[in-house]
């Protein structure tokens, strides 16, 4: 069976010392999910690999375990792509079906916030190794890198789209696809009242169609 | 230690072929036979010598991974706030911190030893770091637990069985001081499944072994017995036979590192 527990052990204690830093790194995120963790959260993660995690809130510190908790208050279920959307603060993985929840949706939604809201200031964490000047210059070098990322990210999908719908017009437009939408139903509220129509009028002819022979 | 050991009786069987208990007053000491009344004693010297560098040698001999393998048996334990936790041969008290973590104010471990060293060392250790309060330290053997019966919500034993004389005693009386439901953990050295990694495992024990023991503890003759103590240890399957012997049920064994070492696990029923 892979993992083996050795190498599962391994996973979970990078897992837990990473999880505890950063939110060592941030006090009100460290509060917010302590608070949204009001017990055992478990995350079955199915494919590629059949993982089963749990994070354990503790005193000040959350405990990351491989083995299913027993009174486990929530449980989420999902491909790992699913599980990284989460982490990224996507909201829609729960009303998308992408997660499957076991127990309290509010507190599957507070979680999901409270994970979205964790922001580790990192830069305090590096000046403590090589000082406050240092630290600050590359801060500033990796925010601008990680801003210019995400706009180049959605520059290239508007342009994807663009070619897509315009250029190659492998696909209609989002309008185009909305007016022929609306056609659609037009058409189908049309046909249902001629449908309305017909059996309206279709009594009438069988009522008479006897008595005239 | 040297001296209980010319003592003893003594046979020397070549490496893989331990020797056979020849009579119910004789059991084995690595691969040596020795009067059952003197292995106590004898396998104490070796953790009297050995004390102070206990932790430095675990980790060097096992490349840091002792600490999954304990993790692991702490994820599989169960024990929540409030439990009673029993850590048997616990040592320098590596188990007993995380249960000390895991029971809280309210819980309570008890850290036995039958070495003072070890106790010793355990004690001076957690206390350095600050574990107080919900922990006690008990001087115990495991065949004569000083416990009322029913008493603990998890007894662990973390690669200590090896070392006790009557191991169907021992695991009768863990059985005996846990409660109903109560979980007992066998955290120990046992058979790799791998025919290749078996003959690297045996080169690395009786040759690394002894060689580390003389640099780094100055003492190579109790890492010898530590390399042979592991391969007269009852196998995986043996050792779940008489976990159910001593009257635990669902009893199952998980094998880390390829067998290397194994967690058996059982319930009271």
């Amino acid at each position: 069976m892979f993992p083996g527990p050795t190498l599962m052990s391994a996973m979970t204690a990078i897992l837990e010392r990473g999880l505890n830093r950063a939110l060592d790194l941030d006090p009100a995120g460290r509060q917010a999910l302590m608070s949204a963790l009001t017990g055992p959260v478990q995350f079955t993660v199915d494919a590629p690999l059949d993982l089963t995690l749990a994070l354990l809130p503790g005193e000040n510190r959350i405990q990351v375990v491989g083995q299913p908790p027993e009174d486990r208050a929530l449980e989420l279920g999902g491909r790992p792509m699913a599980f990284a959307a989460l982490a990224m603060g996507d909201g829609q993985v729960f009303s998308e079906g992408r997660i499957r929840v076991l127990g309290d949706m509010a507190v599957a939604h507070q979680f999901q916030r409270a994970i979205d809201q964790l922001n580790p200031d990192w830069e305090a964490a590096m000046a403590e190794y090589i000082g406050d000047v240092p630290a600050h210059f590359l801060g500033q070098r990796l925010r601008g890198a990680v801003k210019w990322s995400r706009e180049a990210f959605r520059s290239l999908n508007a342009n994807v789209e663009e070619y897509i719908h315009e250029e190659s017009r492998s696909l209609p437009g989002r309008r185009e696809l909305e007016a022929t939408f609306e056609d659609i139903d037009q058409l189908s509220l049309r046909v249902e009242r001629l449908d309305a129509r017909i059996r309206q009028a279709e009594p009438a002819t069988d009522n008479t169609g006897p008595e005239s022979l | 230690m040297s001296e209980h050991k010319e003592s003893a009786i003594s046979e020397h069987p070549s490496p893989g072929q331990p020797a056979s208990e020849t009579a119910d007053d004789v059991t084995h000491f690595g691969f040596r036979n020795v009067p059952k009344n003197q292995k106590a004693s004898q396998v104490a010297d070796v953790f009297h010598s050995v004390a102070s560098k206990y932790d430095l040698m675990n980790d060097l001999m096992s490349m840091g991974i002792h600490r999954l393998w304990k993790r692991f048996t702490i994820e599989l334990s169960g024990v929540r706030k409030g439990h009673q936790v029993l850590d048997i041969a616990g040592g320098t008290g590596d188990l007993t911190m995380k249960f000390s973590d895991l029971v809280g104010p309210t819980g309570r471990v008890v850290l036995a030893d039958i070495n003072a060293s070890m106790l010793e060392v355990g004690r001076g250790r957690l206390v350095d770091r600050g574990y107080a309060g919900n922990i006690e330290y008990v001087q115990a053997d495991a065949e004569h637990l000083p416990f009322p019966d029913n008493n603990f919500n998890a007894v662990s034993i973390a690669f200590g069985l090896r070392n006790v004389t009557d191991k169907d005693q021992a695991l009768r009386d863990m059985a005996r001081v846990l409660k109903p439901g109560g979980k007992l953990m066998v955290l120990e050295f046992s058979k790799p499944t791998n025919p290749l990694l078996s003959k690297a495992y045996d080169a690395y024990s009786f040759s690394a072994l002894p060689l580390m023991g003389q640099l780094i503890a100055g003492d190579s003759s109790s890492y010898k017995y530590l390399a042979e103590s592991i391969r007269m240890h009852p196998d995986q399957d043996t050792l779940k036979g008489m976990m159910e012997s001593a009257g635990l049920v669902n009893c199952k064994y998980f094998n880390m590192t390829g067998g290397v070492v194994a967690l058996h696990v059982g319930i009271k029923p």
